[in-house]
C-alpha cells in the first residue's frame, strides 16, 4: 500500500511538471509577448527606442533556457513573477481570485452532487411511465445547455425580469446562488447519468432479487444495496469532472462579473500575460492532480475488494 | 419620492412606470445637486498600471479622472485652457518656456502639499520617464527638457524645441499629478491602485484586484477648477466600480435599478435604453476619426490610385446606417468636426464607385478570372485586423470588405490573439490596412497619431517597426513637426488644415465616422460631464435619489 501512495504522488509530481514545462514552451512560442502587447499598445505611444529601452528592463529577449530555469526556480519559492498587464504581483492576484473560485467550484460541485443524487432518486421511487422518462431525459438536456447562454438567462429572468437576486453588489452568499447553478447543472448531467445506469444495471444483479425475495422494500434495497455500488463510477467521473468545473469557472465568473480564477484566465490569455497564465495552469494542475490523487486513494477504501487486489500486488 | 417609492414595490411592469414618473419628477429638482449617496458604475474592463500617462486607456482614465487633478482645466465646451491647480501662467514667444503659478494650500490626500517642487517632479517624469524605475515618457508632452522651481508656488518647465501643445498638455488625462511617494514607486507597483495618491476629489478606498474598485470623497476638497459653477467637495459619498464584462449584463443591471451608470453602451442597445427613459450619454472624443488606414509600404497599397480608388470605394454612410446610430456622425475629415483645427474635406470624401474602377483601371488593376482584380498575376487581397476596443470594429471591417469586394478588390479581416495582432501589425506586407482611431482635444493629435516615431500608423522608415522596406513621406512628417512647434496659433490651425487635406490627397487614410464613446445613466442621475475626450468626471455628478 505504502509503495502504491509512493508512485501515485510521484507520478503527480511528474505531471506537475510536464504541465509546467509543456505550458512555458507552447507560451513561449506563440507569436509577441506581454511586453510587446502592453507596451507597443498605441495608448502609450511610445517610440522605438523606448520600448526597446523597456523589453531590456524586463529581459524580455533573454536566452528562453535562463528563462525557463529562472522560472521555474521561483515558482518552487512561491514567487509567480508579476503580471504585466495588471501591474501587480501575479501572487496578489492569486490571492484576490483563489479564494472565490474554491467556493464558487465547491458550492457548484456539492449542488451538482445532489441534484445528480434527487434525479437518480426520482427516477426510481417515481415507478415507470411519462414522469421517469422524463427525469431521465434530464441529463441529456443539462448537458447540451450551453453555460454562456444559461448564465444569461438565469440574469435575464431571476435578477433583471423578477429582480429576485441582484447582480451587481450582491450580498456574500445571494450573490452565488446563480452562478452556482449556471455551473452545477451541466456537470451534474454526466453524474446523473451515470448514476442512472449503474443503478438501472446493479438492480438486475441476483443479490438484488434474493434481498427482494427476503422481504426488503425497493426504498430499502436502493439504499442498502444499490447505492454503493452504483457510487464508485461516479466518484471517478468527479474526478475527470474537474476539469469541466474550471472550464465552467472561466465562463461563469466572465458572465456574472465575479472575480475568480477563470475571468483572471480570461484576461490574461487576451493580453497573453505569460506570468499569469503560467501560475493558473500550474494550480488548475496541482488541483487536479491531487483530486484524482485523493480519489484513486479512496478507492482502495470504499471498495474492500480493491484493497486485497493492491495488497497482492504490493 | 413618496409616489415612486410606492411604484418601486411592482415589479416588473412597475419599472417602466417608475421611470416615467421620476423623470417628470427630476426634471423639477434639476437645479438642486443633493449631496451624498455612491455611485454605482459598471465598468466594462478592470484597470490597468495606472501610472498617470497610461490614462489613455479608458478604464484607466475613468478612475484617474476622478482621483487626481491637473495644472489645467480644457473647457469640455469652448476647449480653452482654464486655471485649475495653476492660477496663472505665461508662456514665452517661441513656447519653450512655461512658468506656471500655483493656487494655495492644496494637498494630496496623504498630506503632502502640492507644490512646485511635486509638480516639477511630475512632469520630471512625465516628460522624461525614469528607467531605473521603469516609468515611462507619456505621449503628450514633447521636447521635455527640464523643470526650475522658482519658490514653492512657481515652477517653470525649460523645452528643447518649441511646444506649444504643452499647455494643453498639462490639462489631459495622462497629467494627473500624483504626490512624490507615488512616483518614487516602481512601474510594477502602480496597478494597484489604493497607491496613487492625488489631490483629487475622491480617494481610493479599497480595491478587490480585477472586481471592484471603492472611492470615497474627500470632504477638506476646495480646489476645483474655479470657473465651474460647483466648487467645494464633490456631491456623492462615493465611487464604486464594479467590472462586469458583458454588454448584456450592464445594460440589464441598469435598466433593472442596479446600477446607476455604465461605460459602453453598442449603438444596438440604445433604443431599448432610451425606451426605457435612461439617458445615452454620447462623449465626443475630438481627435483623429474612426478610420481604415493603409501602409503604403506595402506594394499593394504603394500606388496612391489604388488607395483613392479604395476611398471612394467605401460607403460611410451605409456603415453608420447599417451598423451604428445618430450618435456616430459621418467623418467630414481625418479629425471629428469637435476637433481644434477641422476643417470640412467632405468633398474629397465622396463615394462614387464609377471614379474607383476608373482609378483602378488607370493603375494596371484589371479584373481578372474570379472578379478579383489583378496585376501582373497578382491578385488585389489584402487583410486587417480587427482592434476590439473600437466599437463594432470587426463588423465595421466586414461591411469595408463587402463593398471593397464590388470593386474587385478582397479584404480579409482576422480577429486573432493579441499576441499575432500585434506582431503582424508592424510589418506592412501583412497588414496593408489596418483600422485606426485616437482621441486628444489639440492639433498634436494629428501628430500623434502619423508621426514615425509616435503611433506611426502608416508605418514609416525609421518608426517603431523594422519591417518597413522603405516608405517614408517627408512632407508629411515635415508638416506634422510644423504642426507641434508652431507657436503661433493661428499659424498652427492653418497646418493642421494642410495636413488633414494632405492625408485625404494621398488617401493614406480613409475617415468613417466620429466615434463617441458611449455610456448610459439612469434618470435620476445628474451632472455627469466629461472631460475634452470623454472619459467621465463625476466631481459635480449627483443621485436625486439614493
Amino acid at each position: 500500500m505504502a509503495r502504491y501512495i509512493f508512485s501515485r504522488v510521484g507520478q503527480a509530481l511528474l505531471v506537475l511538471w510536464a504541465a509546467f514545462t509543456i505550458s512555458f514552451v507552447l507560451l513561449q512560442a506563440m507569436p509577441g509577448d506581454a511586453v510587446l502587447i502592453k507596451f507597443q499598445n498605441p495608448e502609450y505611444g511610445l517610440s522605438a527606442e523606448q520600448i526597446a529601452d523597456i523589453r531590456a528592463a524586463y529581459d524580455a529577449d533573454g536566452s528562453v533556457v535562463l528563462q525557463y530555469v529562472h522560472t521555474i526556480g521561483n515558482f518552487l519559492t512561491g514567487d509567480f513573477g508579476y503580471s504585466l498587464q495588471a501591474g501587480v504581483a501575479v501572487s496578489a492576484q492569486l490571492a484576490a481570485n483563489l479564494p472565490s473560485t474554491i467556493r464558487l467550484a465547491g458550492l457548484a460541485f456539492a449542488a451538482a452532487a445532489l441534484l445528480a443524487v434527487i434525479i437518480a432518486v426520482l427516477s426510481n421511487i417515481s415507478g415507470f411511465g411519462r414522469l421517469r422518462s422524463f427525469i431521465q431525459s434530464l441529463p441529456s438536456l443539462f448537458v447540451s445547455i450551453p453555460t454562456f447562454w444559461l448564465g444569461i438567462m438565469l440574469i435575464q429572468i431571476f435578477s433583471f425580469r423578477l429582480r429576485l437576486v441582484p447582480v451587481i453588489n450582491p450580498g456574500e452568499w445571494e450573490g452565488l446562488i446563480l452562478p452556482v447553478l449556471t455551473i452545477a447543472l451541466p456537470i451534474s448531467a454526466p453524474m446523473a447519468q451515470i448514476l442512472l445506469r449503474n443503478i438501472d444495471e446493479v438492480l438486475t444483479r441476483p443479490f438484488v432479487s434474493v434481498a427482494r425475495a427476503k422481504g426488503a422494500s425497493h426504498t430499502f434495497v436502493l439504499w442498502r444495496h444499490v447505492a454503493k455500488n452504483a457510487f464508485l463510477p461516479v466518484l471517478t467521473v468527479a474526478g475527470v469532472l474537474f476539469g469541466e468545473l474550471l472550464a465552467g469557472a472561466v465562463i461563469t465568473e466572465t458572465v456574472f462579473g465575479l472575480n475568480g480564477i477563470g475571468s483572471l484566465a480570461e484576461q490574461a490569455v487576451n493580453f497573453q500575460d505569460v506570468a499569469v497564465l503560467q501560475a493558473i495552469v500550474v494550480i488548475s494542475a496541482a488541483a487536479f492532480v491531487t483530486i484524482n490523487l485523493a480519489v484513486d486513494l479512496l478507492y482502495p477504501v470504499l471498495d474492500p475488494r480493491l484493497k486485497a487486489k493492491l495488497g497482492g500486488v504490493a | 419620492m413618496g409616489i415612486s417609492g410606492k411604484f418601486k414595490a411592482a415589479t416588473v411592469i412597475g419599472a417602466v412606470l417608475m421611470s416615467l414618473a421620476s423623470s417628470a419628477a427630476f426634471a423639477e429638482d434639476a437645479a438642486k445637486p443633493v449631496q451624498g449617496g455612491t455611485l454605482i458604475y459598471l465598468e466594462q474592463q478592470p484597470h490597468t498600471n495606472l501610472y498617470p500617462p497610461a490614462g489613455g486607456f479608458y478604464p484607466n482614465g475613468g478612475v484617474l479622472n476622478q482621483i487626481t487633478d491637473k495644472l489645467t482645466f480644457q473647457n469640455p465646451k469652448t476647449l480653452e485652457i482654464e486655471p485649475w491647480i495653476a492660477e496663472s501662467w505665461t508662456v514665452n514667444d517661441n513656447a519653450t518656456e512655461y512658468t506656471f503659478t500655483l493656487r494655495k494650500g492644496v494637498t494630496f490626500s496623504d498630506g503632502s502639499p502640492l507644490d512646485a517642487n511635486a509638480v516639477a517632479k511630475n512632469f520630471d517624469t512625465f516628460g522624461l520617464g525614469n528607467k531605473e524605475l521603469k516609468q515611462p515618457v507619456s505621449e503628450v508632452i514633447n521636447n521635455y527638457d527640464r523643470s526650475e522651481v522658482i519658490d514653492p508656488l512657481t515652477v517653470k518647465f525649460y523645452f528643447k524645441k518649441p511646444s506649444p501643445g504643452f499647455l494643453q498638455g498639462t490639462s489631459v488625462i495622462g497629467s494627473g499629478l500624483v504626490s512624490l511617494a507615488t512616483l518614487a514607486l516602481p512601474f510594477e507597483q502602480l496597478g494597484d491602485a489604493t497607491k496613487i495618491v492625488g489631490s483629487g476629489p475622491f480617494v481610493v478606498e479599497s480595491e478587490t484586484l480585477g472586481k471592484e474598485l471603492s472611492l470615497k470623497v474627500r470632504e477638506d476638497y476646495v480646489w476645483g477648477p474655479v470657473k465651474i459653477e460647483h466648487q467645494g467637495r464633490a456631491y456623492l459619498d462615493g465611487i464604486k466600480y464594479v467590472i462586469t464584462g458583458e454588454d448584456s449584463v450592464r445594460i440589464g443591471a441598469l435598466l433593472s435599478g442596479q446600477a446607476d451608470f455604465i461605460r459602453q453602451v453598442q449603438a444596438y442597445d440604445e433604443a431599448q435604453v432610451e425606451g426605457q427613459g435612461y439617458k445615452i450619454y454620447a462623449a465626443p472624443t475630438r481627435g483623429v476619426n474612426n478610420s481604415v488606414v493603409f501602409r503604403p509600404d506595402n506594394p499593394l497599397v504603394a500606388d496612391v490610385r489604388v488607395r483613392q480608388a479604395l476611398l471612394h470605394g467605401t460607403n460611410a454612410q451605409e456603415i453608420i446606417a447599417t451598423l451604428f446610430s445618430a450618435n456616430y456622425p459621418q467623418a467630414k475629415s481625418i479629425v471629428a468636426s469637435t476637433a481644434q483645427g477641422y476643417v470640412d474635406l467632405s468633398a474629397k470624401l465622396t463615394f462614387d464607385p464609377a471614379k474607383a474602377a476608373k482609378l483602378l483601371d488607370d493603375a494596371g488593376w484589371t479584373p481578372g478570372t474570379n472578379g478579383i482584380r489583378e496585376k501582373d498575376g497578382l491578385p488585389l487581397v489584402l487583410t486587417a485586423y480587427e482592434s476590439p476596443p473600437q466599437p463594432q470594429n470587426k463588423a465595421t471591417l466586414q461591411l469595408v470588405s463587402q463593398q471593397w469586394a464590388k470593386l474587385g478588390v478582397t479584404l480579409n479581416v482576422l480577429a486573432g490573439d493579441a499576441g499575432s495582432r500585434t506582431v503582424d501589425d508592424l510589418d506592412p506586407a501583412k497588414t496593408p490596412v489596418s483600422p485606426a482611431m485616437v482621441g486628444r482635444a489639440d492639433p498634436d493629435v494629428i501628430k500623434s497619431q502619423y508621426y514615425p516615431k509616435n503611433r506611426d500608423v502608416l508605418r514609416q522608415k525609421g518608426g517603431p517597426s523594422d519591417k518597413v522596406k522603405s516608405f517614408v513621406d517627408d512632407k508629411l512628417n515635415g508638416l506634422l513637426e510644423a504642426l507641434s512647434s508652431e507657436p503661433n496659433r493661428e499659424k498652427r490651425l492653418q497646418i493642421a488644415g494642410e495636413v488633414q487635406s494632405y492625408v485625404l490627397d494621398q488617401a493614406y487614410a480613409i475617415p468613417i465616422f466620429e466615434e463617441p464613446q458611449a455610456y448610459a445613466g439612469a434618470p435620476y442621475l445628474q451632472g455627469v460631464d466629461f472631460e475634452a475626450v470623454g472619459r467621465p468626471r463625476f466631481y459635480s455628478t449627483w443621485l436625486a435619489e439614493h
